[in-house]
């Protein structure tokens, strides 16, 4: 077993490092200015690149038939149309509904599915819309927002009868750094012992509400933090280089936000849940890097890009160049793996206008789409943009994870590309994406850990292939 | 031997005083009060297990147990038991265990369990950020990062990676992007200025981070906001030294919003406390940036540029101008909305004399110097705006005595209305350059609606559209909250969107500062 590096003075280990790189930039709002500009820019913005990346996809897919706009739709002819899709549902909730019910009390709107069976999807496009017909484009499972490519003919009755639909699928990965092993008698030996690094994700902490256990979450920092245990269990602490917080971190009292000033007794109370992420903060990023995201109830902005939370919220943590505060969503690299995250709105907001099995369909079609936050800004919070859209995925991430979810969840997403007769899962075109849905610590005292480490790949006559199944991530419960 | 005088120890703890003593709060108190050999807490841990070994019996110990699930072992899991149930839970788990806590008894609450703990960590918290303490150095931890490193100072832990980043040292730690760092102060500046006209408590504090930061900003300004940059360097010694002079009693002077000159250099204030009464000359000459320490504003997404003017105790005494300025990125914005709301006009004057007494005397003297200086101000405020570069927005309050301020202010602000309310009565004591008469109009705008707004005599209204259109300026309503200049400039005033009460616009500028020969060309198309 490789030697975890044990100072021999004091007895102690050293903790692993990686090498970490933020890639935030792109949900970092800067120079952006509300002029009084609509959300159609960016709309708009979304439409140019994603149709410029799916013409680029055409030839592959049906190279024989034209591409029109919708005005230029002939009937009975059959063509590619390429356009945003927009989503009529008869139970979406209007804002007009929402005023006056604003006007009560606030209770958190309990999300339910505003799908309905007679839901249909229209296309639009710069020059005009066409309502879509067909049995192969579901309405349950798309959103407004999706930009795809349909292949049908218009009908007599004016709708575009759907015969096959193009996705953008999944944008192109980076490889990851491997490492070659050898066969022997069929089993693979690759010496990868003592390299193994963990991440931590861990979300909902909802500090300050009734669900949250204190205890639960002093265990769990006493653990990654190497307080807890012997020697043999500190050591898996030390190799944990990463935490990152998906999220909910603070559940301030809502009932003093009406609007009322706060008496002084109550503003220590509004704080008193800040400050005690604060102290158990300090714990952390005394020893472990530590990146939080703002989630939903957070002292953060409401409309994606969240932009990171306050370093004055965090006075003693702040302090520490461990801590960074990060926007939702949030993307880095740590050692060159690439991870990509958020909160959970993106996909609790897809449950609530689509339908699927289970949230990690929700993460795999975002990635498909090549789109974080499709329903944004239909339904969704967004900041109007005038000339990006920094939702959609260029790169497609290694993990790709989502914080405050009911349960912990993952899959492997394998994607096969046919060379020379035979399949590949990784390299440049076969993307592999390990999916994590983190499930709310305050209420099932469980985070997700993470082994990143190199992926294992056999050198076989001149082909490769992947070995082993890598990062099954493992759940740490505390109780 | 310590081991045993601390072994009677937590016997008195436990037995007598009923608190739950647990390893982490064992180490951490008794290396406060004795200089264990070691640091480690498995000492502690240790320590605890003898201690329960001997008075078992007594207490009831709560073990920590962890390890990978037998029956399902990609699941780690870490419990608490008490003794009874220790060995069920062994062997549910295949690692090990170790004492988490002693005490007299379990309670009901398992969050008891930590509460004593978390005190200590509270007050060990609570310690002035300069000390260094186990909780902040991790020194109980079983595993050390030596690549952690913490600055009490918050800022310069940034600044050290950036100057890490310009000088190409790779930094051991984690290298984030330039611009992380860079954001990550900005606001924090920014957070500086905004905060509440606090002035005294706040302002040592501000003026130590400035003083920090100052180094640092210089070098994140050029990276950030090239145009104010320029204007803004020599400015920040001549911040600095209006910081020095200010010194004492609530020098908000920290507290600003951008670099107000930029069409002027920015000469050294002359100082500020000593202007004499009828320093119109010096006024005039003299535009003061008070700014704090970051232009940065514009970076922020909602761009605040808050001049909070300086709201001296010795007001009388001084004199001095503020200058209020607003984003730096007028050029390229001037469309750009203030979604702030501007303070009522009239309010400002009513609610500065209850405001206090301070406030009535500023009052008072704003009122005189209205008096004396009105035309003088006039013409002065038409050759200070000449000077300037259109699109500045800085209001000059001219102002020999910060007295004498009108309430309607040039306050331009993007902040909601509320703050710019709470500032704005500090704030509006602030002289407006030009002393003029206002006086209220009524009229009914394009758009139907009926506008009451404050006008200075004889000048325009410049009127902040509401957050959905384009501003445009208009008969000198001077609202509290300033309207970027560049309002001044577009031509047709559109109806105007201020009714008498604050609307979001981002205010409106007082007549004044603003290009007396915009306000004769906003007159040609007002009505």
């Amino acid at each position: 077993m490789a030697a975890m590096e044990v100072d021999p003075v004091n007895n102690h280990l050293q903790r692993k490092q990686a090498h970490y790189v933020s890639l935030d930039e792109n949900f970092m709002i800067h120079k952006e200015t509300y002029r009084g500009q609509q959300y159609s820019q960016i709309y708009f913005a979304r439409l140019e690149l994603m149709r410029t990346l799916i013409y680029s996809l055409l030839p592959n897919w049906k190279p024989h038939l034209p591409v029109r706009r919708v005005l230029g739709l002939e009937g009975g002819k059959e063509c590619i149309l390429v356009g945003t899709l927009y989503k009529d549902m008869k139970l979406k909730p209007s804002i007009l509904d929402e005023y006056s019910k604003e006007r009560s009390a606030t209770p958190l709107v309990k999300p339910h599915n505003f799908t309905h069976p007679d839901d249909y999807l229209v296309l639009e496009d710069e020059s005009g819309r066409v309502k879509l017909r067909g049995t192969v484009l579901s309405p349950s499972v798309y959103v407004t927002g999706n930009v795809v490519a349909l292949h049908g003919k218009e009908t007599g009755a004016g709708d575009y009868l759907v015969e096959d639909i193009l996705e953008a699928g999944l944008p192109p990965q980076l490889e990851l750094p491997y490492k070659s092993g050898w066969l022997c008698k069929n089993r693979l030996n690759v010496d990868c012992t003592g390299e193994d690094k963990y991440v931590v994700f861990v979300s909902g902490l909802n500090v300050g509400s009734n669900s949250s256990n204190p205890l639960q979450f002093q265990l769990f920092v006493d653990h990654i933090t190497g307080h807890l245990g012997d020697e043999k269990v500190q050591s898996i602490a030390a190799q944990i280089v990463q935490v990152v917080i998906a999220g909910n971190s603070v559940e301030v009292p809502r009932g003093l936000l009406n609007g009322q000033n706060l008496a002084s007794k109550d503003q220590s109370r509004l704080s008193e849940p800040i400050k005690e992420v604060d102290i158990l903060l300090t714990q952390i990023a005394a020893g472990i890097p530590l990146d939080i995201m703002p989630g939903p109830n957070d002292p953060a902005n409401f409309s994606l890009p969240q932009q990171p939370l306050h370093r004055c919220l965090f006075p003693g943590s702040a302090a520490y160049n461990t801590f960074r505060s990060c926007t939702n969503p949030h993307s880095f690299d740590l050692d060159n793996v690439r991870f990509l995250g958020t909160s959970g709105q993106n996909i609790d907001d897809l449950e609530k206008y689509s339908e699927a099995n289970d949230k990690l369909a929700f993460l795999e079609r975002t990635l498909r789409w090549r789109h974080l936050a499709p329903t944004a800004p239909n339904t969704l919070g967004c900041y109007p943009f005038t000339d990006k859209d920094p939702f959609l995925m260029e790169s497609c991430p290694h993990v790709y994870f989502i914080g405050n979810q009911d349960r912990y969840e993952t899959r492997l997403i394998k994607e096969y590309k046919e060379v020379d007769g035979k399949l590949f899962s990784a390299g440049s075109e076969g993307q592999v994406v390990r999916l994590i849905c983190i499930p709310r610590f305050s209420e099932t005292g469980t985070a997700v850990v993470l082994k990143f480490f190199l992926v294992i790949v056999v050198e076989l006559e001149k082909s490769r292939m992947p070995c082993s199944q890598f990062w099954d991530p493992v759940q740490l419960i505390t109780t | 031997m310590e081991t045993l005088g601390i072994l009677d120890e937590i016997q008195a703890l436990v037995c007598d005083k009923l608190q739950v003593v647990s390893y982490k709060w064992l180490s951490r108190n008794f290396l406060v009060s004795s200089n264990a050999a070691k640091s480690c807490s498995f000492f502690y841990i240790r320590l605890l297990q003898q201690f329960s070994e001997k008075h078992g019996s007594e207490l009831e110990v709560v073990y920590s147990v962890s390890g990978w699930l037998k029956n399902n072992p990609s699941v780690y899991h870490i419990r608490l038991v008490s003794r009874p149930k220790l060995s069920e839970a062994k062997g549910d788990f295949d690692d090990n265990c170790s004492v988490y806590s002693v005490q007299a008894c379990i309670p009901k609450d398992p969050a008891a369990l930590w509460n004593a703990e978390f005190v200590q960590a509270e007050e060990l918290f609570k310690q002035p950020p300069t000390v260094v303490n186990c909780l902040r150095d991790n020194r109980f931890c079983g595993v050390i990062n030596s690549f952690v490193k913490r600055n009490p100072e918050g800022t310069s832990v940034s600044t050290a990676f950036l100057q890490a980043k310009s000088e190409g040292a790779p930094a051991p730690f984690r290298n984030n992007s330039a611009h992380q760092t860079d954001t990550i102060p900005l606001p924090q500046h920014k957070k500086i200025q905004q905060s509440s006209p606090n002035i005294s408590l706040q302002s040592p504090n501000v003026v130590k981070d400035i003083k920090s930061e100052s180094h640092g900003a210089g070098a994140r300004d050029q990276g950030s906001k090239p145009s104010a940059d320029k204007e803004k360097d020599p400015e920040l010694p001549a911040t600095k030294k209006i910081k020095g002079t200010s010194g004492t009693g609530g020098s908000l002077a920290s507290m600003w919003g951008r670099a107000s000159i930029k069409s002027k250099p920015i000469s050294a204030p002359t100082e500020i406390s000593d202007c004499a009464p009828n320093s119109v000359a010096t006024a005039e000459a003299q535009i003061f940036a008070r700014e704090a320490v970051e232009n940065e504003n514009s970076d922020d997404d909602d761009g605040e540029n808050v001049k909070f003017k300086r709201a001296s105790n010795g007001e009388g005494s001084r004199k001095r101008r503020v200058v209020f300025d607003f984003s730096d990125d007028e050029d390229e914005c001037k469309d750009a909305v203030s979604l702030a709301s501007p303070d009522p006009p009239k309010s400002k004057s009513s609610i500065n004399p209850q405001e206090s007494s301070k406030s009535a005397l500023l009052q008072k003297n704003n009122l005189n110097f209205v008096e004396q200086n009105k035309d003088d101000l006039m013409v002065k405020e038409e050759t200070n705006i000449e000077s300037k570069k259109l699109f500045t927005k800085e209001s000059v309050v001219s102002n020999d005595k910060e007295s004498g301020i009108s309430s309607s202010d040039k306050i331009e602000s993007r902040i909601p209305q509320n703050d710019a309310v709470m500032k704005g009565e500090v704030i509006n004591v602030a002289p407006n350059s030009p002393k003029r008469k206002k006086v209220f109009k009524t009229c009914i705008d394009e758009r139907g609606r009926e506008v009451t707004e404050v006008v200075w005599e004889g000048d325009e209204a410049e009127k902040k559209p509401d957050s959905s259109t384009i501003k445009k300026s208009d008969n000198g309503t001077v609202n509290t909250i300033v309207n970027r200049p560049s309002t001044a400039k577009k031509s047709p005033a559109i109806g105007g969107t201020a009714p008498s009460n604050p609307t979001g616009k981002a205010g409106n500028k007082k007549a004044g500062n603003k290009d007396p020969k915009q306000g004769n060309i906003m007159s040609f198309f007002k009505k």
